[in-house]
């Protein structure tokens, strides 16, 4: 009962740092057709920062710095996408063949800039000493640090429906993604969604960038690789331009992965592709995502 | 299509040339190291050719391609070393087996279209990739990879004596890939592949099934890629997760985007550069000259991805046709200035 405790919040925390990758590519692709590969990139920008400023900024580790760390790598990434919006992507507007290549370029070149720079080898992030203490529920001792992942991309998920639900531009945002020819139609100035989408979803994707660096020990211009993949798996089976779904699917994908892990190492990937065939035959809208006319 | 009228013949004295290269006294194409070289290059060559059928040709941006071109490796090796079949019963089996794979993972993939297309592709690769990189099941020694098993192949594979075997074998194999690739984009079938790619909508108003077409473009695609594999495996002389991963797909991007989409030898232009180059680039960044230059600038340097991105990133965004799109371009100056 306690190994299926752990394995279960270890499986939640695994998807809510598969939901920070998500949240983004999922918005992006809703409200402007791009299949982001440079979405990875925004993670490891986003990982650097922050161990930029954890190791060469700040000298001590403790909870505030690493939260600070966070967002100052949060808003680094967020700056990065904007930059990547702003000059590459609206010059191949509607082109989305074009703009997937552009940003497989980008991704590229991002990852030997950093690797040129600082080389392929795992470098230490510092974390809070209370990073390596358990928690006892029943039985189980289960790593504290699972539950910071979930309680960040909780945050992350409340905070990001009240800004669609309750702002303008979320409005904007979510209208854009029903129909965007229509919004533009209308007079609103969409290209400014555009760009907040792209700026929220590097700023998501950094943080996720300090988290995934504290769950596998150190940074690297690596470490975005499986997680760009299982963010492209978690929003065709959360559904596109949702980002509710895209939580939901998040943490169904990381306690399936987690539980199949455990029977039988490998396992894990191959049942989350086998999920991806049956909701792609079976519902190809994704759990959440509505049927565009 | 603009054509000239010697570049046929000249082609066909190209490939004799080549042909008997490793015959003709001392050149640097009788020594087994640059054999090797252009052995490889050829096939991704041959390889960037069948992902321009699907991308370039019927505009399937599928990002899993390199399954195939893995699974035919993995399969032919698995069969030959575990003595299953006879080595050229093994090839057969492989690429027919991989066959069968794309018709699978096609059917399932061509339920979407566009860029999900592309994701759905991806994660099926990743699969692949994580089925060999992991050793599930037992069979392919994870990372390590299987090393294909000397004795039971004809002798005139191994060996650096018997190099020019392949070399010959691999550009065979760009040859035939070529021919067709080239039947194929100019039959009736490819006549629909670009009409799918220009205008699907217009394809099914015509009562044809597009999904039937884009299907039978992904299968042939797959089955030339996962010959391709076998002959990678002879020429590499194992197979390794590295073939199946989803870097080898972006290659293949980059290859057909870079020499140029549709016209076929822009592709077969662009794998044979690329590979040359990617491995030409890795020794350049270990030169002297890069030493006196701060390590901002030459860090980056050294690392070929960073010339090859940014240069695909220019010829998307200021130049798309590419390599032999800039080459017809010119072609079209000339012509109307005479």
């Amino acid at each position: 009962m306690d190994t299926f405790m752990l394995i279960g919040i270890t499986g939640i925390g695994l998807g809510a740092l598969y939901f920070l990758v998500a949240s983004g590519l999922s918005l992006i692709y809703g409200l402007m057709g791009v299949l982001n590969f440079a979405h990875g990139s925004f993670l490891t920008v986003g990982a650097f920062v922050g161990l930029w400023f954890s190791t060469q900024v700040v000298h001590v580790s403790n909870t505030w710095t690493f939260i600070a760390a966070m967002i100052v790598g949060g808003l680094a990434s967020g700056l990065f996408a904007l930059i990547v919006e702003r000059v590459v992507i609206t010059r191949l507007y509607e082109r989305h063949i074009d703009q997937a290549l552009v940003t497989v370029g980008i991704s590229l070149v991002v990852g030997a800039v950093l690797a040129g720079w600082f080389g392929n080898d795992l470098r230490l992030l510092p974390t809070p000493p209370w990073f390596i203490n358990t928690v006892s529920i029943g039985s189980a001792h289960i790593p504290v640090d699972r539950f910071l992942y979930i309680a960040v991309a909780l945050i992350l998920l409340i905070a990001n429906t009240a800004l669609l639900r309750y702002s303008r531009i979320g409005l904007v945002i979510r209208a854009g993604v029903e129909n965007r020819q229509m919004v533009a139609a209308l007079g609103i100035n969409v290209r400014l969604a555009f760009s907040a989408v792209f700026f929220l979803g590097g700023f998501a994707a950094g943080i996720g960038g300090v988290l995934v660096s504290a769950y596998s020990n150190g940074v690297s211009p690596l470490i975005a690789g499986t997680y760009l993949i299982y963010g492209f798996i978690v929003v065709v089976i959360g559904g596109m331009g949702s980002v509710p779904g895209s939580f939901l699917a998040a943490m169904v994908i990381g306690v399936i992965k987690q539980y199949a892990n455990y029977y039988s190492p490998g396992l894990g990937d191959f049942v989350v592709v086998f999920l991806l065939a049956g909701v792609l035959l079976l519902r190809p809208q994704g759990l959440l995502g509505k049927v565009k006319p | 299509m603009l054509r000239w009228k010697y570049s046929r013949p000249l082609l066909g004295v190209l490939i004799i040339l080549l042909f008997a290269a490793p015959f003709l006294g001392n050149n640097p194409l009788s020594h087994p190291g640059l054999q090797q070289t252009m052995a490889v290059a050829f096939l991704y060559g041959a390889l960037a050719l069948t992902y321009d059928l699907l991308f370039g040709f019927t505009g399937l941006l599928s990002f899993g391609h390199a399954l195939f071109f893995a699974s035919g490796m993995y399969l032919a090796v698995l069969f030959i070393n575990h003595d299953v079949l006879v080595w050229w019963l093994a090839v057969i089996a492989a690429v027919a087996l991989s066959t069968v794979l794309a018709i699978i993972i096609g059917s399932a993939s061509l339920r979407t279209g566009g860029i999900t297309f592309a994701m759905v592709t991806l994660a099926f690769a990743e699969a692949g990739h994580v089925v060999i990189s992991r050793d599930f099941g037992g069979f392919t020694n994870g990372e390590n990879g299987v090393a294909l098993n000397a004795d039971k192949v004809p002798s005139i594979f191994i060996g650096v004596f018997n190099t020019k075997y392949l070399f010959w074998i691999s550009l065979a194999t760009l040859v035939v890939v070529y021919f067709i690739t080239w039947w194929i984009t100019e039959s009736s079938a490819g006549r629909v592949f670009a009409a799918l790619r220009d205008n699907e909508t217009r394809v099914a108003v015509l009562g044809l099934k597009p999904t039937r077409f884009k299907l039978l473009s992904f299968v042939i695609a797959a089955a030339m890629a996962s010959f391709i594999g076998v002959v990678m495996l002879m020429v590499s002389g194992s197979a390794a997760p590295r073939f199946a991963s989803a870097d080898v797909t972006i290659a293949l991007l980059l290859m057909v985007i870079l020499g140029g989409a549709v016209t076929r030898w822009g592709a077969v232009i662009g794998g044979i550069v690329y590979s040359v180059a990617s491995t030409r680039l890795q020794d350049l960044s270990q030169t002297t000259a890069l030493h006196s230059v701060p390590k901002i600038i030459s860090g980056p340097l050294s690392e070929p991805a960073f010339t090859l991105g940014l240069l695909f990133i220019f010829v998307v965004m200021f130049a798309p046709g590419g390599f032999s799109g800039a080459y017809y371009a010119l072609r079209l100056r000339v012509i109307s200035k005479k």
